[in-house]
């Protein structure tokens, strides 16, 4: 009956037509439908003709234009990517207080807010001049406190502060990953000293040699070394060593200096981690941190003119950080028959720092591999660490100095033979190309000399800091302290507070005493003691 | 007979009076977080560079259910234990307690712990 009526319905409309109405109806539609598209048809040729002339006479200018438009969308395309990885702040915070235990939640927070604060003065002062000022190929020396700086940044054509300001965003990075492995027992008197020679000192000078001009690591200007990577030249897109392997290892020499924190035994002794108070901030914290990955590895070609290569190194980050994410998970899973979330956590983070070197040069399916290797290299580092009995709460060495190192090598493994981008566009001339790729040993050669010097140098430094600050302003808090917690010893508040009993007697505000006769009481210090519990 | 012995003391000193007790051989324990005030009367933190009381201080309360022969050697370990010295330490009682029974075996009295 159905096939029926379909089958009749053309013949019932043709039926229709037949009928004098409809047919009028149809006429007046479909010649108003003729007349319109003449019409426009005659407007196009005859606009066309109209303005020919004009046209080819503004060529010149509209060319002209263009070229005046490069610098600006690049600086915007670097400002938006600059505030990008700044809001990777808000992933550090949320990531390293939700790993750490509650009673040091405001520490770890105040920490990375002070740190952003203490890293934009040290770095307009002198932290940027010492890594992109001109000078030798070990420390620059122009530019301090932002002076005599041109419009524009180099060849990038970036206008110089938002390029200033893309560059703290990194360095700001780099000194808050060092936290990481520093949870729970760093006094913050320790704190300001470390975290000063981080971003003044250590990053902005080895950030000098690999990215700076006329830096010996990246210009592999020393003579034994460039003969034996055959003139190849050490490369890091984004990052992977000059900002993560430098702090996860500056974060290294950290906690073995500090040594861990009371009550932590380790497995060899029986003993397992300190279990994290608050997942949801910590995996959103990662979450975070991957977004602002987006800013971190497209922003570093400096172009948005580049855009084939932008769009690969965003695809590159995201499968690199999937991949990692989904092998930390199942490689955990047959030791503790669970679904672990830290470890995915941690594991994407290290998938993400591993593609941040290879991100430009290497394929999708170079990514997909890279981010899984990643995923194996993060558990395997936290195990490594704990047979050590370095206490790292947060996971910081394993997922920023161990997976910084794969991804740098990785590079001289995966490098598809991509160019190097500029400011319009891609320079071709010299391809980098790895192992995989019929590009031979020299490109992983200059890799494993750039990680290799930064693990070595930056160790040693950064022990030596360490254990400086430890001998004269003290690194570690003081055992009650630290047993109390650092929140209320060190910062006067916890980060969570039960709320019947309180909050009725701020007494610097109103001066008068609690309904316990405690308030005004404990302005004048009688029967009620500070800093304790 | 058994006896219940209940100690208040601060929360940091936890670790150190669990494994002292377990080391003498007392095999449970219930433990709270609990938050009180004695003649420490509260405590003053600070917020934006305000100072304010909190009247109660964060405390964790220990419950045991002990035989009544061991009740002294259990004060004695948790006072030694958990003592610093400074104000707000905490106390410790003990009750004496009509009935225990284990729920899983029935057991009851001194059995049953």
């Amino acid at each position: 009956m159905k096939s029926f009526t379909v089958i009749f319905a053309p013949m019932k409309k043709l039926r229709r037509f037949k009928q004098k109405e409809t047919r009028k109806v149809f006429y007046a539609i479909f010649g108003g439908k003729m007349i319109g598209i003449i019409a426009i048809l005659a407007a196009m040729i005859g606009v066309n003709s109209f303005l020919g002339g004009a046209a080819s006479a503004q060529t010149a200018t509209v060319e002209h234009t263009a070229n005046q438009l490069v610098n600006p969308i690049n600086t915007i395309w670097v400002l938006v990517t600059a505030f990008l990885v700044f809001f990777m702040q808000a992933g550090f915070m949320a990531l390293e207080a939700g790993f750490a235990r509650s009673r040091e939640t405001v520490n770890v927070l105040l920490e990375c807010v002070f740190d952003t604060c203490l890293c934009g003065i040290l770095y307009w002062a002198f932290g940027f001049a010492f890594q992109f000022g001109t000078g030798n190929g070990f420390i620059g020396h122009t530019y301090f406190w932002l002076h005599g700086t041109p419009e524009t940044y180099g060849s990038t054509g970036v206008a110089f502060l938002a390029f200033f300001l893309f560059q703290f965003a990194f360095a700001d990075t780099c000194s808050t990953v060092t936290s990481g492995a520093m949870v729970g027992r760093t006094g913050f008197k320790g704190d300001i000293w470390y975290s000063a020679a981080v971003s003044g000192f250590i990053y902005p000078i080895f950030g000098h040699w690999v990215w700076g001009p006329g830096g010996w690591l990246g210009n592999m200007t020393l003579h034994p070394l460039n003969t034996f990577t055959h003139g190849a030249l050490f490369r890091d897109f984004a990052g992977s060593t000059v900002v993560h392997t430098v702090g996860g290892f500056i974060a290294l020499a950290g906690a073995i200096v500090l040594g861990p924190r009371l009550g932590r035994k380790f497995k060899r002794d029986g003993g397992g981690p300190l279990p994290p108070h608050d997942l949801t901030m910590g995996s959103i914290g990662a979450i975070i941190l991957w977004f602002g990955w987006y800013g971190f590895n497209p922003g570093s070609t400096l172009s948005a003119l580049d855009f084939t290569g932008i769009g690969r190194v965003a695809t590159n980050t995201t499968l690199a950080a999937c991949s990692a994410g989904l092998v930390a998970i199942f490689w955990v899973y047959p030791r503790s028959k669970k679904w672990d979330l830290g470890i995915a956590c941690n594991g994407l983070l290290g998938g993400l720092v591993a593609i941040t070197c290879p991100c430009y040069w290497v394929s999708p399916f170079g990514a997909v591999m890279i981010g899984a290797v990643a995923g194996i290299v993060v558990p395997l580092g936290i195990d490594l660490l704990e047979w050590f009995r370095v206490d790292d709460p947060i996971g910081a060495v394993a997922v920023h100095g161990f997976a910084g190192i794969w991804g740098t090598l990785s590079l001289g493994l995966f490098a598809t033979g991509f160019g190097i981008p500029t400011a319009d566009g891609t320079d071709h001339s010299s391809l980098v190309k790895g192992l995989f790729y019929g590009g031979g040993w020299s490109q992983l050669k200059a890799q494993f000399v750039g990680s290799l010097t930064c693990v070595i140098v930056v160790t040693a430094v950064s022990l030596i800091v360490m254990y400086a600050v430890k001998k004269t302003v003290g690194l570690r808090v003081s055992r009650e302290g630290e047993l109390e917690g650092l929140d209320i010893h060190e910062h006067g508040t916890p980060a969570y507070h039960m709320e019947f009993g309180q909050g009725m007697t701020y007494t610097t505000l109103t001066g008068v005493g609690s309904f316990l006769g405690g308030g005004s009481e404990a302005r004048a210090g009688v029967g009620v003691e500070k800093d304790s519990s | 007979m058994v006896h219940l012995v209940t100690a208040v003391i601060k929360p940091f000193k936890l670790e150190e009076v669990k494994d002292a007790l377990r080391g003498a051989g007392i095999l449970g324990m219930t433990v709270s977080e609990v938050q009180g005030y004695g003649r420490q009367g509260g405590k003053s933190e600070t917020f934006r560079g305000g100072e304010y009381t909190v009247s109660f201080v964060p405390k964790v309360k220990l419950e045991i259910l002990v035989d009544s022969s061991d009740v002294d050697k259990v004060i004695d370990i948790i006072a030694v234990t958990s003592k610093t010295g400074k104000i707000g330490d905490g106390k410790i009682w003990a009750t004496d307690v009509d009935r225990v029974i284990r729920v899983r075996t029935g057991e009851a009295g001194s059995d049953a712990l």
